[in-house]
């Protein structure tokens, strides 16, 4: 909030931005002595100004405990919002379960995993989830699809929402008869234009793009989840300069972060695997190096085990690590049905 | 370039019949375009049979599962077999009458061949690809690429040292990106062969690390791996494994049978898999090579 929108007359306007005092949080910390004398106003002149300014402050800040600095929050508030945030599922309980319910919006989520695993079906899988309305327990929003290498097939979007559709056909039979007035008016064609697709060729239009989702996503508030599959096809050629790469992938990361704070969505990056030669001996790693392992929040590890498929929590602040099996089916992401499966808490 | 412009209606992407109907079935209707596809095997077990057979179908028009358009054929790996191609050329015009008006067209004539002798030769005939689809005049449209095979442009020019790896590993994506740009601009099916080499089992157990849904890859009673590695891998779409394995068939001796002896005959088997794909599900067929080409067996 900037000290030239509060109603003042204009000579004590200019004498207060001139003394340096140009936002309100400036001006709501200081005492009104220290103000009339910085400002070379009189003391009354000063009362009034902190008295306006507390009162713009208060009916603009996010709480009514009026917290000195604009748009700090104390901790329980804070717990109340992250509680009450829709999560987005992924159609497979046991992953849900690790995952704490499913993939929480305003995080960026990297998902790795080797060729094969299963990362454009989880993608594919959450676009068509995030549409599941509210009367079902999902979010209602649009999603964003960032295809990077050419692996989104409409058939398979098209097969994963028509088997969301009939599961939520199903459920409207078990629902109270107060509800089934609202008929599933949702067809898989519709979910299908519910996808925002975007076909990325070269690192060029990848950064353009992500500069260019804030404006997008300004326009079409609804979209709720963007998936990037993957973050690092082109990212992986030749860069001559690799403090460039690193520079230019952690200001991605920080748009992105950005994004999904601002407007409350899910931000779900698609990552490949390398080898890396540490302690001795070659390990898997997501690509992309060390530096990069920084920019999202939470971190899943798709693997295989023997004939099973595993997601592992490998990074989150508030999920304990923990792996689940699951399976890619026709109908798209769902629980593994072996006998011997359970969720591993480590 | 606006980023507005990469906003993109996704529609079906078409697909390139195999020319077998079985084979069709197993991968919903054929190679797809706009997408990388890879098709690893140990050397004589018929991928380059089935490259040539979809450069021919290649020309079919769209309602019998072809793309109508002509087809670049890059080969690393010498000699090229002008005489197997023509041997199916013939049989492909045979059967397809209605296409071919007269005797004098050639189904040749829409399949163009360039040797390719290394990465760096690879990327420098690049533009003249893009020239060469952009001006098409009389002829077909190029539809299909076929790169035969990606492992012998690679093998011989790097060594084994991490920083050779780690160019090589580069060079990887930056062909895949330059392929996959040309899938996606002119609505190509790409299809790349790959060779497999055997598998060592090493202590730090990586060497046998599983891509995709088969345990481990089998060809001619080996355990094998796809050449390249796991950088590789991460560059295509979709990726299949064709093997052959001896089958040995004993014939009891009939009652009819004069010579009164069994025998033994071996045929070779031959394998159709799908190791990874993000359409399809998991499927396997066998398939025989005939003088007419590639065809599946029911099983």
């Amino acid at each position: 909030m900037e000290a030239w929108r509060l109603p003042l007359s204009s000579s004590i306007r200019g004498k207060l931005i001139s003394a340096g005092y140009t936002s309100l949080s400036s001006i709501s910390s200081v005492s009104s002595s220290d103000l009339a004398r910085d400002a070379n106003i009189t003391e009354d002149e000063a009362f009034e100004i902190l008295k306006l300014a507390n009162q713009s402050s208060g009916s603009s800040s996010y709480n009514g405990s009026g917290s000195l600095i604009n748009g700090a929050k104390n901790a329980w508030d804070m717990l109340h919002e992250e509680e009450s945030l829709p999560r987005i599922t992924t159609s497979c309980s046991d992953l849900d379960n690790i995952l704490g319910g499913g993939i929480s919006c305003r995080d960026v989520t990297e998902i790795g995993g080797v060729p094969g695993i299963g990362k454009t079906q989880i993608g594919i899988q959450l676009s068509v989830n995030v549409q599941i309305p509210r009367e079902f327990g999902g979010l209602g929003g649009k999603a964003i699809y960032i295809d990077t290498e050419g692996s989104f097939m409409v058939e398979r979007a098209l097969q994963i929402a028509e088997a969301c559709v009939e599961d939520m056909e199903e459920y409207t039979g078990y629902m109270h008869k107060h509800f089934k007035a609202n008929q599933l008016q949702m067809k898989p064609k519709d979910i299908l234009e519910n996808i925002f697709y975007f076909r990325v060729c070269s690192y060029t239009e990848q950064i353009a793009l992500v500069n260019h989702l804030d404006k997008f996503i300004s326009e079409n508030k609804d979209v709720k989840v963007v998936i990037v599959d993957s973050i690092t096809f082109h990212f992986r050629q030749d860069f001559d300069d690799l403090v460039q790469r690193t520079r230019v992938l952690s200001e991605m990361a920080l748009k992105f972060m950005k994004l999904a704070k601002k407007f409350s969505l899910a931000v779900v990056l698609l990552n490949q695997v390398t080898t890396k030669y540490t302690e001795g001996s070659f390990q898997l790693a997501l690509a992309l190096g060390d530096s990069w392992s920084h920019s999202c929040t939470n971190r899943v590890i798709l693997y295989w085990n023997g004939d099973e498929r595993y997601a592992y929590i490998d990074k989150s602040p508030s999920l304990p690590s923990a792996s689940a099996s699951y399976t890619v089916t026709s109908r798209g992401l769902r629980n593994s049905s072996s006998s011997s499966k359970r969720v591993k808490m480590m | 370039m606006k980023p507005e412009t990469l906003l993109r209606r996704p529609q079906t992407n078409r697909k390139l019949t195999t020319g077998c109907k079985i084979l069709d079935g197993c991968l919903r209707g054929g190679i797809p375009c706009y997408s990388l596809t890879e098709i690893v095997a140990e050397s004589g077990c018929g991928k380059t049979q089935l490259c040539l057979q979809l450069s021919l179908c290649a020309q079919l028009p769209i309602s019998l599962g072809g793309l109508n358009g002509s087809s670049l054929y890059l080969h690393s790996e010498f000699p090229f077999p002008f005489r197997r191609l023509h041997q199916l050329s013939r049989s492909f015009h045979q059967s397809n009458p209605s296409i071919y008006a007269n005797d004098n067209d050639n189904p040749c004539d829409h399949v163009f061949v360039q040797n390719v002798h290394s990465v760096d030769h690879l990327f420098d005939i690049m533009p003249r690809i893009d020239g060469f689809i952009k001006n098409s005049g009389n002829r077909l449209p190029l539809k299909l690429i076929v790169l035969d095979s990606v492992a012998a442009l690679f093998r011989s020019e790097f060594d084994n040292t991490p920083s050779d790896l780690k160019k090589r590993s580069s060079m990887f994506f930056k062909l895949s990106g330059k392929l996959k740009q040309l899938a996606n601009k002119f609505g190509l099916a790409v299809v790349i062969t790959n060779q497999v080499t055997d598998l060592v089992e090493t202590s730090d157990g990586l060497s046998g690390l599983r891509i995709g849904n088969l345990r481990f890859l089998c060809s001619s009673g080996r355990r094998v791996v796809p050449a390249l590695g796991l950088a590789w891998s991460n560059c295509v779409n979709s990726r299949f494994f064709i093997s052959r394995s001896d089958e040995t068939i004993w014939k009891e001796r009939s009652e009819n049978d004069e010579s009164g002896s069994s025998y033994v005959s071996r045929r070779a088997q031959r394998r159709f898999d799908i190791v990874f794909s993000p359409y399809l599900p998991v499927t396997s067929c066998e398939f025989m090579i005939t003088r007419e080409g590639i065809c599946g067996v029911q099983a």
